[in-house]
């Protein structure tokens, strides 16, 4: 009785079994969004800041070069205008991303002429290997892989970052990056041999 | 392949991917302030508590009349009837018998009650209830004199005899035998 009673203490004493202290951080998005639902239109300009490069990266993953900064700045301002149908605000990323690869899609329905020459400018080899044509190599990969190299190569982010604005996990993200690598590379050997 | 460079550019870096880095870096996002026009208003959200509280109490509301509704038609209004005695009529010489002995004595039935309806069973208190709040309906009879009565009375027997008169005329005339029905009655039966 006396053993079990000691054993008992022990447990409690034991940092496991006390009850643990609600965490209730939220993170920095989320604490932005609900401080812009609520009239601070002016903490919309430090969510631009931090998802400007992510979303930059998915546009020119898809669009022309040229377009991708305007189209950046109405993205935002679409967000900014139903900021309010974000039920989850800690999702502002993937829900950001999502509109941004709608806009991409609006934007090919709408010209199709540029689609042409982008095509034609992907295809023309030139010997140096300029930004652009690896660019339009890792155009040419997988959608899954696009995106998350041009993030990491093109915009400097790293793993757990693209992971943190995405909403992707990171073991996808780390698979994306190291298999869209690889492939690649393989693409910049075949051109240069 | 450094997968640690690549991940999170810890480690040793690696050539390959450093080249990478430094080529494509020229295409990064250059960082522009965002302009946002004045008539551009954040949305708000919708508190749609008011409303769906508004048209909860109103649909609570209709539940509750047709409940009521319900439970008080349930329990219409109970009319008593009032049970009349039936009247003994005193004997009336013109009204004995042919053999003079044993007069015929009339009971008059009370009169059919005309749009009584008969009360339902219903709770106690459900009744108090009722009895207060509605004033049961009777409906009465004139009453009748006793002249009146017994005028009555003389034409009903009147037309009794005549009618037992007419059946035995009737009997006579078709040629049966006048039978003892009451004898018989086990053999009609």
């Amino acid at each position: 009785m006396l053993e079990a009673e000691a054993t008992a203490d022990m447990l409690l004493m034991t940092q496991s079994f006390t009850a643990p202290a609600a965490v209730t951080e939220q993170r920095p998005e989320e604490v932005l969004v609900r401080a812009v639902l609520n009239g601070e239109r002016d903490r919309f300009a430090r969510l631009y800041e931090m998802y400007a490069p992510m979303v930059h990266g998915i546009l020119l993953a898809r669009v022309p070069r040229g377009e991708v900064d305007d189209l950046v700045q109405d993205i935002f301002l679409h967000a900014l205008r139903k900021l309010h149908t974000l039920r989850d605000a800690g999702a502002f990323g993937p829900w950001i991303g999502m509109i941004a690869r709608n806009r991409a899609i609006d934007f090919y329905r709408s010209s199709r002429e540029t689609i042409e020459v982008t095509e034609q400018m992907a295809v023309a080899r030139s010997p140096n290997r300029t930004a652009k044509e690896i660019l339009d190599l890792i155009c040419r990969l997988p959608e899954a892989y696009r995106e998350t190299l041009i993030m990491r190569f093109v915009e400097g982010m790293t793993g757990p970052e693209i992971a943190a604005r995405t909403g992707l996990t990171p073991a996808s993200v780390r698979v994306n990056l190291h298999r869209g690598t690889k492939l690649l590379r393989e693409k910049i050997g075949a051109i240069a041999t | 392949m450094n997968d640690n460079y690549l991940w999170d550019r810890s480690g040793e870096p690696d050539p390959e991917i450093q080249n990478l880095e430094e080529i494509l870096g020229t295409l990064r996002y250059q960082p522009r302030t965002l302009e946002i026009p004045h008539d551009v208003q954040v949305g708000r959200r919708r508190n749609l508590f008011p409303a769906m509280a508004i048209a909860a109490g109103i649909a609570l509301l209709a539940v509750l009349l047709g409940l009521w509704l319900s439970f008080n038609r349930r329990q219409a209004p109970a009319i008593e009837v009032k049970t009349i005695p039936p009247v003994t009529q005193p004997v009336n010489p013109a009204t004995t018998s042919h053999d003079g002995q044993t007069p015929i004595a009339t009971v008059v039935k009370p009169p059919k009650q005309i749009g009584v309806q008969k009360q339902r069973e219903a709770p106690r208190n459900l009744q108090t209830r009722n009895r207060n709040s509605f004033t049961p309906t009777v409906i009465r009879q004139p009453e009748l004199t006793p002249d009146v009565l017994a005028e009555k009375q003389q034409v009903l027997v009147a037309l009794r005899l005549v009618s037992a008169k007419l059946n035995l005329a009737q009997r006579r005339t078709q040629g049966a035998p006048q039978l003892n029905q009451i004898r018989n009655q086990h053999k009609i039966g």
